[in-house]
């Protein structure tokens, strides 16, 4: 009952704050596009090619989910409406890029990792529409729109020119496979966004979720650190060819890392900052005494802050400019495009911890946009459902591919290994909620462990395990 | 009598059909799977790379361990096979429940069904009979195929759809299981290797991955090979024109490219690499006679070549990368980035041999011995090696029809509905006749209710029209009951 007076409570103020937001929203998406255009107007390049139409799918996304999001916090249904307008034109411009690539390079755009993330980023964008309509959860944007920025924004940092297929991507099966896998993989990313909305529902206990979105900061802050940190408080990142538009190599496979300065420290502090809820959430756990929990939250609003400001520091530092390295003498260069996925880290860290913040805030209000926690849990059934066959398939029609490309359908090479990891999980899911009648919580773990594999058998597996699947 | 075998064997089989057991072995397959791609592993690797990144004494632990080739290794196929069997064993477990089910469907309601089924509506009718065939009418303009079951004097009705699909995880288990028997086929009887072969070779060797040799039952040809490049120079097509020659005949021909293989008798060629051999195919000169004009002869490596009725020239040596000590011509590497060729001119009317250097990179002309001829090089044609893959797969087909019945079982079992209706005339609890309907759905439930319904409104709608005398008691009416079993 309680739940429903908040609502209405909140529902008066929302009234006048709510063109607020709207306006806000609409006067960023129209200043971004005026500048792109006259940007392009400037270059005097032509003004409907892929890199100017999908920044205009991200200017639209990124509207897009600040609108779900305010929705998630102020409840106001005409924030819902506009944002699927405008994931409606994002997902337009998006499906426009995936054209002309297509159509500029005579074939689909499956080869490599930046043009699989176009095609993720569509499929997750029709999914978000289609769970929005069909099924009725509204919500669901504010978690897959800014999935979506952050490859959006990783795209513009891979390399995008388009190569030509060398002969061992020049099959069908190819665009079977590559289709297969970024349907499911979609369906993957919204089943795991049901699942953590299901355990919004479902009264999951919101310092949990702080002790989770904590845990997941540090690792990719400790992740960073122990791989890149450097003597004297520096960090490491990969040297940058502008010229050739690819990383530097010493050797062959050795990239050659420069050291930018102090940035260490930086991450140190940062990484640290995000363990400190944690350990608060430990101390409330063991001594029993909830004002710790108090701490831990306001010790994850100084963590954002620091995240922000080491994102802020990185993109400054590590943006165009020359360092030393420790391993050959001289100055080389280095950009955002040599270190995409520590750039991806810290945006998915932030990211991470705002929603955390918009839950902490605005609990009931969510909840009580959610539709019912069985609603959910059945959803989020029906999407693995989807996902099963789509993986199976995928797994299937690569195996047919190798087959006919090296002589042997099964050859345990990571990628590989990795997709048939994922298709256990997801057969476990299933077995335990079918015969052993797994509904609710356990169900919705497994979903997003399940995604949590994905996504490491989709990026992970890419840069962190040498194997065949060199394409992407 | 601790080692009663019979007891054993019956309590293995028991752990096995244990569902708790199979989801145990799927993370432990995908644990030491996982293992398996963190660690590097040794088929894959050089051996140098595994002395990089591990210190000897890990590494002769985790060779111990089996752990630097665990896809190879006797746990991780135990592993497997006690997988396979416990689904086998689940699957037979539950078959002989499933099967009833299937077999001998549920026509005939009982008191306590109607009481239990969560779905069910209650329609008011003067005369059962009536009542029963508006019912059937209605169901098979719907779609329904309708089952008359007769028990005495009275009728009921059962109608169902997609009853196989109940059966859909037997077929998904049984794929499992056919592509890991094509797995294990190609594991005991397949072999695979490598074949190198150079324009106009013929080959029946092949290398396998341990280094041992395999003699095939026929020979492979080699007629041509070759790159095509796009425009910025990285490969676009690797292809090469194979002859299978059998009993010294040639019995097929193909042109494969990657993606492509040659398949004869099981087996598959696959192109797999392209290179320079090192050795030189052919030499592209303009033979010049003294006082006469040049003409453009191409010479094959080794091979003599009448240049008129009395001389004939031979390539006779060639050094890819040359440098020259004690006026002696040395090799430098096998780069055929600056080349000699050491031409052989033999004179047939008595006259002297004689010996011709070309060294293109510094002169055009060849050099040397006196002889009637001079050289002018114009090109060469290093010889070019096909590298075939070549693989024996036996199970391949198991393994494909296996993932064709999967998805197809996948297909039904998620998608397919198994969906049963009853109807039955009965009095209700206050001894009124009424028409009850009930149905059921394995999963699916919402779209089922939907349908329902469906069904409910049209007889409803039937037996109003029937009924001449209006409707009178309004609150009689059933209300739907469809609330879900919680």
């Amino acid at each position: 009952m309680s739940t429903r007076a908040r609502v209405v409570q909140m529902e008066t103020p929302a009234a006048t704050g709510g063109n607020a937001l709207l306006i806000l929203v609409g006067l960023g998406v129209a200043f971004l596009l005026i500048t792109a255009l006259l940007g392009a107007a400037k270059t005097g390049g032509p003004l409907f090619n892929e890199s100017n139409l999908l920044y205009v799918a991200l200017i639209f996304y990124a509207g897009a989910g600040a609108l779900y999001m305010g929705f998630g916090v102020t409840g106001v249904s005409k924030y819902v409406k506009v944002a699927s307008i405008a994931t409606a034109i994002g997902f337009t411009a998006n499906t426009l890029a995936v054209a002309h690539r297509w159509y500029m390079a005579g074939r689909p755009p499956f080869a490599s990792i930046y043009e699989m993330l176009l095609s993720f980023v569509w499929t997750v964008a029709a999914l978000t529409l289609v769970t929005e309509k069909k099924l009725g959860v509204k919500i669901i944007g504010s978690i897959t729109m800014p999935l979506a920025v952050v490859c959006v924004i990783l795209m513009q940092l891979l390399p995008s020119e388009v190569r030509p297929l060398v002969p061992a991507l020049q099959s069908t099966w190819l665009h079977v496979h590559v289709t297969l896998a970024m349907l499911s993989y979609a369906a993957c990313a919204v089943s795991f966004a049901l699942a953590l909305m299901f355990l919004i529902k479902d009264h999951f206990p919101t310092e949990t979720f702080l002790a989770l979105t904590s845990g997941l900061v540090s690792a990719i802050y400790i992740a960073i650190v122990a791989t890149r940190f450097e003597k004297w408080g520096g960090l490491s990142v990969t040297a940058w060819d502008a010229k050739d538009k690819s990383d530097m190599f010493l050797g062959r496979g050795v990239r050659l890392f420069v050291t930018v300065p102090d940035l260490g420290w930086l991450f140190v502090m940062a990484g640290l900052a995000a363990l400190v809820p944690l350990g608060f959430y430990f101390i409330a756990r063991v001594q029993k005494n909830e004002s710790f929990i108090g701490i831990a939250n306001k010790a994850i609003f100084i963590g954002v802050l620091l995240q922000v400001i080491v994102l802020a520091a990185f993109v400054l530092r590590a943006r165009d400019a020359s360092y030393a390295s420790p391993f050959q003498e001289g100055l080389y260069p280095t950009s955002l495009a040599a270190s995409p996925f520590i750039l991806g880290g810290l945006i998915c860290g932030v990211f991470a911890s705002l929603l955390y913040l918009m839950l902490l805030w605005r609990r009931t209000d969510l909840e009580a946009l959610l539709p019912s926690a069985e609603t959910l849990d059945r959803v989020t059934y029906k999407t693995i459902c989807v996902a099963f066959p789509l993986l199976t398939g995928m797994i299937a029609a690569g195996a047919y591919w190798a087959n006919r490309t090296w002589g042997s359908y099964w050859s345990w090479d990571p990628k590989e290994t990795w997709a048939a990891i994922t298709w256990l999980v997801y057969a476990g899911y299933l077995h335990m909620r079918v015969t052993r009648g797994w509904r609710g919580r356990r169900a919705a773990y497994f979903a997003i462990l399940g995604f949590g594999i994905v996504i490491f058998t989709f990026l992970g597996v890419t840069y962190l395990l040498p194997g065949l699947h060199a394409y992407a | 009598m601790a080692f009663n075998l019979p007891s054993i064997t019956k309590r293995l089989y028991k752990t096995l059909a244990n569902l708790r057991t199979g989801i145990v072995l799927l993370i432990l397959v995908g644990i030491a799977a996982a293992l398996g791609t963190i660690i590097l592993q040794r088929p894959v690797t050089e051996a140098d790379q595994l002395a990089r990144t591990y210190s000897p004494t890990t590494l002769q632990l985790l060779d111990r361990l089996t752990l630097t080739d665990v896809f190879h290794s006797w746990w991780f196929l135990t592993l497997l096979t006690l997988l396979s069997m416990s689904i086998v064993f689940v699957s037979v477990d539950r078959f002989p429940n499933a099967w009833r089910f299937y077999a001998r469907p549920y026509r005939k309601t009982d008191s306590h069904f109607r009481a239990a089924n969560p779905v069910k509506v209650e329609l008011p009718i003067r005369n059962a009979s009536d009542g029963i065939n508006t019912a059937e009418r209605v169901m098979m303009k719907l779609g329904w195929p309708v089952e008359r079951i007769s028990d005495g004097n009275q009728v009921s009705l059962y109608s169902e759809r997609h009853r196989f699909s109940v059966m859909a995880v037997y077929l998904i288990h049984a794929s499992l299981l056919l592509i890991f028997l094509g797995g294990i086929i190609d594991g005991i009887f397949g072999y695979s290797g490598y074949l190198m072969l150079q324009k106009g070779q013929t080959g029946n060797v092949i290398e396998t991955r341990t280094g041992a040799k395999k003699t095939l039952p026929f020979g492979v040809k080699c007629y041509s090979a070759g790159q095509e490049n796009y425009a910025d120079g990285s490969p676009k097509k690797w292809w090469s024109n194979l002859a299978v020659v059998e009993n010294g005949k040639e019995v097929k021909k193909k042109e494969i490219v990657v993606n492509d293989p040659l398949v004869y008798r099981g087996l598959r060629f696959y192109q797999a690499s392209y290179g320079m051999t090192g050795a030189l195919d052919a030499l592209k000169v303009v033979a010049t006679p003294e006082g006469g004009a040049g003409r453009e002869v191409i010479l094959q490596m080794g091979e003599p070549f009448d240049l008129d009725s009395n001389t004939s020239v031979t390539v006779a040596e060639f050094i890819p990368d040359f440098f020259i000590r004690d006026n002696q011509v040395f090799k430098k590497s096998d780069n055929p980035e600056n080349p000699a060729f050491r031409l052989q001119i033999k004179n047939k009317a008595g006259g002297e041999d004689a010996v011709q250097w070309i060294f293109p990179a510094y002169n055009e002309a060849s050099q040397g011995q006196k002889s009637n001829y001079t050289f002018q090089f114009r090109g060469m044609q290093m010889g070019y090696f096909t590298g075939l893959e070549v693989s024996h797969e036996p199970g391949q087909w198991l393994v494909w029809a296996g993932c064709v019945l999967m998805g197809f079982g996948l297909f039904v079992a998620f998608y397919m509905v198994h969906m049963r209706l009853w109807v039955v005339a009965i009095p209700d609890a206050k001894g009124k006749l009424v028409l009850w309907i009930g149905g059921q759905a394995n999963k699916n439930k919402d779209r089922f209710e939907q349908k329902f319904k469906d069904v409910v409104e049209g007889i409803r709608t039937e037996l109003e029209s029937a009924s001449t005398t209006p409707r009178s008691a309004h609150k009689d009416e059933p209300e739907l009951t469809l609330a879900a079993a919680k």
